[in-house]
């Protein structure tokens, strides 16, 4: 065997498991964390995987309406999370791999097959859900550019690798507006509050969840793991390019959730049609980082 | 190879010409008239297709003359041979599907219809291949003319003759604009041959004047807002075929022409020049997606679609042209480059989902989306089909539709950091934040459009009685899909011809020597998506996921979804119109929509009324400016009469005064 493939293929797919193995138990520090500053015992860490399992066992119920994009809307979501994660840098071998670009383009896939998704049940709510969801993204996609961009002009380059390499060696104003912003976007992006409340469990006022309404079962634990997943891509993406500290990649990981835990206890939800300024404001963060680089 | 190019070309010409005379066979046979046109402009295609492919293939960059009329020249370089691939290639794809498809018009003109989409195939390949002012007029002139009468061939309905005149008002003030441009340019040189025209040597005024008539005549070709009004109404008017071919290769001759001016005639560019070009084409692509997503006609949709495209097309060239006035000319490359393979990956979506398009209509009988609904179980490879269109008019990775796009973005992020100040680094955060508007907007469109065609239950009686269309027509609509996957994954030799034309077109430039923007399984390119790795690690997952997901899954039951406790009805799934309300209100302050809720009066006051709620989304570029425009136009007109009273005695008069004023003149 070449050695090529190693560094290209088997590497990046061994990190793109663990990743996988590991995004249950972020979302796990995640709630626990939210749980202990709500005065509240809370769930195990582990938690997430024995609800995995529950569902992974549970039988698939489905309505006679629905056709195969309903079927295969999970898995795309699945694949689409795996493949940005195989575009991370590597671990292993120090090669430059992923293209900032594309890693946000196949992240998009996901979305367009769950908000697809949420049309084939013929429901009320799906579509509720899938409305809001492009909706969201509309305004988090501009924003998320201007950040990348932060990036790009940081380090020369729109690889991930070389804008990991260039992050953490000088502190200036621009980086941490920069932080900012992405933290804010981490949040919007993964359906955390201020812009969605992952807990709630009201038709009316969801957003993703509203989307995954009609699932159940084994599909259903496929969306979870995928979001899972999802989750933790950014909150590795924003530890390795924007936040600006000299430490162990795991260690900023736990940093990161325990910093979206504390965003949850501390703000509320927001009304829909104020997401709009409130990612306005984020965007004009991205515009003084950049003017100030 | 180069040899054979003209004889495949003449062959190809030939093959058009013995197409456009079906018209002439008489009425009883015109099956066979439709068949054997239909036959000729697939051959012609092909043969245009072959033509073009040999010369990018040889890599040659030389003018290579491919015939002569009379004494005028006609040869084909890098640039056009491109533009000459993707009229061949939709040229083939389109035919295939007008086959089956316009024998809807049996009775209905179908010669003509069939006659003229051969002239209409060799007018936009006369235009490519013209080399001198006049036969490039001359063609760009049939060929408007022969699309007016494609797009007004349903004369009868008013909506149509309507938009066809709109269009063929349009698009004369476009060539006007055109010939103004070639006016301006020609004034300086000696002849009227392409490669006698340059104006670099021109003073600015001429330059300035020269560029502004182009992209103002070229951006209306190609729908570029404000420009645009006249497509998102020629688009339902014509037939789906029809409109394939304009949107998939007509806009496309704008693009060619466009580039033919900035490459050829108008000499080092203007900063001014890049950044109107680049504002333009972004604020297409927001317009054009945004309102995609607003609208009900399927084909309107599309329409708008287009025209958020051609603005990705026109910013990347935009990008281009403004790197090449920075210290970082090497990477204008990459903005040409992105403009080429997104006109060639469009060319193939959009023709697919016109036929998408034209199929559901056969289907349902009806363009209102609205009206459709759950096709996806009644038509499932027409829906496989709209699937693949739409992620790849989506831009997602590992479509074709994503690599423009995705070298769009890196000429934006190479202007970013061309050290040219802050004002151009703003400029490319603009150019991320409106494409990136862009690009949300049109996946949310597509969402839309699949979803509330394809899934659910269907939405109106008609639907419900759908049927797959017939094997050939499914059969052409299979061809383009495939396509988009087979250009999404091989993206890097398609890349390299394109990187190649574009530099060839630039040629006193330090280039990007050797260095290819993408390379498949090496880190030496100088972008990375390697389309071969994502393939293989997609296909291993899915094994994985097939083997472990689907395989064990038990389905207990298929039992109703939960809508409170009650039966859901048809009318509770999401519409079009609902799922793009959160959008609508929050661009309202652009959209301006117009709601009227009239409550009708029943007998009893109280109880049992009944409301009519209508929602208008109108053009707001046609609101603001081109109605005014009219009003101000009739208005002047009006005045003017006044000047013909129609009495003799007045114009002797006016005869009179004239020739004092010019004795006056005379004797100062």
């Amino acid at each position: 065997m070449d050695i090529s493939f190693y560094n290209y293929f088997l590497f990046p797919f061994l990190q793109m498991l663990l990743l996988a193995a590991f995004a249950p138990l972020v979302s796990g520090i995640i709630k626990k964390t939210k749980a202990l500053l709500q005065n509240r015992r809370g769930a195990d860490i582990t938690q997430d995987y024995y609800d995995l399992r529950k569902w992974w066992k549970k039988k698939t119920v489905i309505t006679p309406y629905t056709g195969f994009v309903f079927m295969l809307a999970p898995f795309m979501y699945l694949l689409s999370t795996m493949l940005a994660a195989f575009l991370l840098p590597n671990m292993m071998s120090n090669l430059t791999f992923g293209d900032i670009f594309v890693f946000v383009g196949l992240l998009a896939i996901g979305r367009f097959f769950m908000a697809l998704s949420s049309f084939d049940a013929a429901s009320a709510f799906g579509g509720m859900g899938g409305s809001r969801e492009v909706y969201v993204a509309t305004c988090v996609e501009p924003v998320m550019l201007l950040a990348v961009l932060t990036a790009i002009l940081k380090s020369g380059s729109t690889n991930i690798y070389t804008m990991a390499l260039n992050n953490g060696n000088q502190i200036n104003v621009a980086v941490v507006l920069a932080c900012i912003a992405f933290f804010i976007l981490l949040l919007s992006e993964n359906g955390r509050i201020p812009i969605d409340n992952p807990d709630t469990h009201l038709e009316l006022t969801m957003i993703h969840e509203c989307m995954l309404l009609e699932y159940s079962g084994r599909l259903l634990a496929v969306i979870h793991l995928a979001s899972m997943i999802k989750n933790m891509l950014f909150m590795v993406l924003f530890s390795l390019i924007f936040l600006p500290i000299a430490l162990p990649l795991a260690i900023k990981v736990i940093i990161t959730a325990m910093g979206i835990a504390l965003m949850e206890s501390l703000n509320n939800k927001m009304r829909l049609f104020k997401i709009r300024a409130y990612l306005l404001a984020t965007g004009g963060l991205l515009l003084l980082a950049i003017v100030a680089q | 190879m180069t040899d054979y190019v003209p004889i495949f070309f003449a062959t190809a010409v030939f093959c058009y010409i013995l197409g456009c005379f079906a018209v002439l066979i008489p009425r009883k046979h015109q099956l066979f008239a439709h068949y054997f046109a239909q036959v000729m402009s697939i051959l012609g295609s092909t043969l245009i297709l072959i033509t073009a492919g040999i010369y990018l293939l040889s890599g040659e960059t030389a003018l290579l003359k491919v015939a002569f009329v009379g004494r005028y020249m006609l040869a084909i370089d890098g640039w056009s041979s491109v533009f000459l691939c993707i009229t061949g290639l939709a040229g083939i794809l389109t035919s295939i599907f007008a086959v089956d498809y316009a024998l809807a018009y049996i009775g209905k003109r179908l010669r003509e219809l069939s006659g003229l989409w051969n002239l209409f195939l060799l007018s936009m390949v006369l235009v490519l291949v013209a080399q001198s002012t006049v036969s490039f007029l001359v063609s760009w002139e049939v060929m408007a003319i022969v699309s007016f009468l494609l797009v007004n061939h349903d004369s009868e309905k008013r909506e149509t003759w309507q938009a066809a005149y709109q269009y063929l008002v349009m698009t004369h003030i476009g060539t006007a604009a055109i010939m103004i441009a070639f006016f301006v340019v020609g004034s300086g040189s000696n002849g009227l041959n392409f490669s006698e025209l340059n104006i670099s040597q021109s003073e600015t005024t001429a330059r300035n004047l020269a560029f502004t008539a182009a992209f103002l005549g070229f951006a209306l070709k190609a729908g570029l807002v404000p420009l645009h009004v006249w497509l998102p109404n020629a688009h339902p008017a014509a037939p789906s075929h029809v409109s394939a071919l304009m949107s998939g290769v007509m806009l496309k001759v704008a693009v060619y022409g466009f580039g033919r001016f900035i490459f050829d005639f108008l000499g080092p560019v203007d900063f001014w020049w890049g950044a109107l070009v680049l504002v333009v084409g972004l604020l297409s692509a927001f317009f054009g997606a945004l309102y995609a997503q607003m609208e009900k006609d399927i084909k309107r949709i599309l329409a708008y679609s287009s025209v958020e495209n051609m603005g990705i097309v026109f910013a990347a060239i935009g990008a281009g042209m403004l790197l090449l006035t920075t210290s970082h000319k090497e990477y204008a490359v990459i903005g040409f480059t992105a403009a080429i393979v997104h006109s060639f990956n469009h060319s193939i979506m959009k023709s697919l989902m016109f036929m998408v398009a034209g199929a559901v209509n056969h289907a349902v009988d009806d363009k209102n989306i609205e009206k459709m609904g759950g096709l996806a179980k009644l038509m499932p490879w027409t829906a496989g089909c709209a699937l693949t269109g739409s992620l790849a008019l989506a831009a997602l990775p590992l479509t074709n539709g994503f690599i423009g796009e995705w070298l769009m973005f890196h000429s934006f992020a190479f202007l970013a950091q061309a050290d040219a100040g802050t004002g151009v680094r703003l400029l490319a955060a603009l150019a991320f934040i409106l494409s990136g508007l862009a690009s949300a907007l049109a996946l949310g469109c597509f969402v839309r459009v699949f979803g509330v065609v394809f899934l659910g239950r269907p939405r109106a009686r008609r639907a419900e009685s759908a049927h797959e269309v017939s094997r050939f027509m499914l059969a052409a609509m299979l061809i383009p899909a495939f396509l988009i996957f087979v250009s999404g994954i091989l993206a890097s030799p398609i890349v390299t011809i394109a990187q190649h034309v574009a530099e060839a077109n630039l040629p006193d430039l330090k280039m990007l020597n050797e260095e290819h923007l993408l390379i498949w399984g090496k880190d030496s390119g100088m972008l990375n998506y390697d389309t071969f790795v994502l393939l293989i690690a997609a296909v291993v997952i899915t094994i994985f996921a097939w083997l472990i997901i689907y395989r064990g899954q038990v389905f207990v039951k298929r039992d109703v979804i939960w809508n409170c406790g009650t039966e859901p009805t048809l009318r509770q799934q999401y519409s079009g119109t609902g799922f793009s309300k959160p959008i609508r209100r929050a661009f309202d302050f652009l959209l301006k929509p117009r709601r009227e809720v009239v409550f009708l009066q029943k007998e009893n006051k109280y109880f049992g009324r009944s409301m009519a709620y209508t929602l208008t989304i109108p053009d707001r570029f046609t609101e603001k400016l081109y109605i005014p425009l009219q009003h101000h136009l009739v208005k002047t007109a009006s005045f003017l009469r006044r000047i013909q009273a129609g009495s003799v005695r007045i114009y002797i008069g006016y005869v009179m005064v004239a020739m004092v004023l010019v004795l006056i003149w005379g004797a100062m």
